[in-house]
């Protein structure tokens, strides 16, 4: 564990000096970020202008949801994202060979070898939503939502990494398309709102099926003080079968990879 | 010029076909978020649910029947200098991109319209209730959102030969017209202010407006007055591609290749 940590760190090291090659951008990137919250604030506000209540939420509860929304997307794009294109790029041309003859666990480095850090405005700006809803909403979380918060927040990252773990190895069999991303976007982009307000076998499969809703909706109503034990040990138990299920299929593609073309 | 674009139609047509999967994967693309839009819009108006259901459909119908990629191709080649192989050639490159444009819309409508017409028998608040006149003004005002966008969209592309994020200044625009051309709300849902700004920018013409036809929420006198300006912005883009494309020209210097 201790020997992931220190490799984990020189990834963070290597892809830090990569991106200070271009530092100049890093200002373009921060405009776009806010941008990117301004525009998502004012379509909630458009939704808000005509109600009071979005399947059951207020304003502010709306508001720290879509901050917690920001928060995991910015850690997708931090360390998921840039991974996904590279790993299609090994099972293509066979280079792939390079990262399992590597003494570290291939699943691991796959995916966080690359990181962009810029996108971790993305999970600030978030947390700055998270604050601002919580003040329109009038409430100081306490100490145990906070900690109930970062429990279920940990389990909604585990969530989203097995997720996308399972899509990015299917790159073993569809090497064809370039970025198999933007299936994830369009279901992560249902946990935008409250689980609540969707109907029928949509709401069943983004509760139950692929839990889109869990991912987002229990943190956020965990720091609203909304939060249930059970609730939270439903998530940590659904989190760790995911990473399971992700694990073990990586494994199984790992069995259809020949090397050819390396 | 019918034998060339004949010829052109058919170029398209195969490379269309060589690239089938991501054709098909590039279609349904678009389609989660005026999905979603449609549940938040379905929960604050339950009542209203069935012309939602109508209105986000046709969203992604029109959507699709307008849309418009030249940005980014000719981001890239002008970045990269395979714009050169396209200056060679003896047609202006605009009526490759125009004859790839028909090529996509016309497969995006074989498809789109017969999935429609299978799903209408399923869920009656997809049937249209449309006049003859109201089909006829509605098919003219897609093919004019559709040239809107085209020309919004290979004009923004040829400022490439000055700026090399011409991506992100598209991006921009892109999401202005999210909210004024009807995706994100029915533009009558917008506050007063954005309403009024809606109705004199073009991006309303680009795929509210035919939306707006179709269900009889425009008529007579507005749908007139709303060609009228969807015209006048046409002739302007025409203008600001054809003046862009003379200084453009001047200025490219095609490195790379």
């Amino acid at each position: 564990m201790r020997r992931y940590g220190r490799v984990f760190r020189e990834f963070f090291r290597a892809c830090l000096v990569e991106e200070m090659e271009y530092r100049s951008e890093f200002f373009g990137n921060f405009i776009a970020s806010f941008f990117g919250i301004a525009v998502a604030l004012l379509t909630v506000h458009i939704f808000f202008y005509q109600t009071d209540r979005l399947g059951g939420w207020t304003y502010g509860e709306v508001l720290v949801l879509l901050g917690v929304f920001n928060a995991l997307r910015g850690f997708i794009d931090f360390a998921l994202r840039p991974n996904m294109p590279r790993l299609l790029e090994h099972v293509r041309r066979g280079t792939l060979d390079y990262v399992l003859t590597k003494p570290v666990d291939s699943m691991f480095y796959v995916s966080f070898r690359h990181l962009v850090f810029w996108r971790l405005i993305d999970v600030a700006l978030g947390l700055g939503v998270i604050g601002y809803g919580l003040y329109v909403e009038r409430y100081v979380p306490s100490a145990a939502d906070v900690c109930m918060f970062l429990i279920v927040m940990a389990a909604s990252l585990l969530l989203i990494y097995s997720l996308w773990m399972m899509l990015m190895t299917t790159s073993f069999w569809v090497v064809r398309i370039d970025d198999l991303s933007f299936i994830f976007d369009s279901f992560f982009d249902t946990a935008r709102f409250p689980g609540s307000m969707y109907r029928g076998a949509v709401r069943f499969v983004i509760t139950y099926v692929l839990p889109a809703v869990l991912i987002t909706n229990t943190p956020a109503l965990a720091l609203l003080g909304k939060w249930s034990v059970p609730a939270a040990l439903a998530a940590l138990a659904v989190a760790i079968f995911f990473l399971w299920l992700a694990r073990r299929f990586w494994r199984f593609a790992l069995r259809f990879y020949t090397g050819a073309g390396g | 010029m019918i034998r060339k674009y004949i010829a052109l139609l058919r170029m398209k047509y195969i490379e269309m076909l060589a690239y089938r999967l991501a054709t098909f994967v590039w279609m349904t693309g678009a389609v989660a978020q005026p999905l979603i839009t449609m549940f938040v819009w379905m929960n604050i108006h339950p009542e209203e649910s069935e012309s939602f259901v109508f209105y986000f459909m046709a969203v992604i119908f029109v959507e699709r029947m307008t849309s418009a990629w030249d940005v980014w191709e000719l981001d890239r080649e002008i970045r990269e200098g395979t714009f050169s192989n396209l200056l060679l050639r003896p047609l202006h490159p605009i009526h490759w991109a125009i004859a790839e444009n028909i090529i996509y819309k016309w497969l995006f409508a074989v498809i789109l319209v017969p999935v429609w017409v299978v799903a209408a028998v399923f869920w009656p608040a997809l049937l249209p209730h449309m006049t003859g006149s109201q089909v006829v003004l509605f098919l003219l005002a897609v093919v004019l959102g559709a040239a809107l966008r085209f020309l919004l969209s290979y004009s923004c592309g040829l400022l490439a030969f000055w700026v090399t994020k011409v991506a992100a200044v598209y991006g921009v625009i892109d999401v202005i017209s999210l909210f004024l051309s009807g995706r994100i709300a029915p533009l009558e849902m917008l506050p007063p202010q954005l309403r009024e700004w809606s109705e004199w920018l073009l991006f309303r013409y680009m795929i509210s407006f035919p939306i707006e036809i179709a269900t009889g929420a425009a008529d007579g006198e507005e749908v007139a007055r709303g060609f009228a300006i969807a015209a006048g912005w046409m002739i302007v883009l025409i203008a600001a591609l054809q003046w862009l494309w003379k200084a453009g020209i001047g200025k490219n210097q095609a490195v790379g290749g």
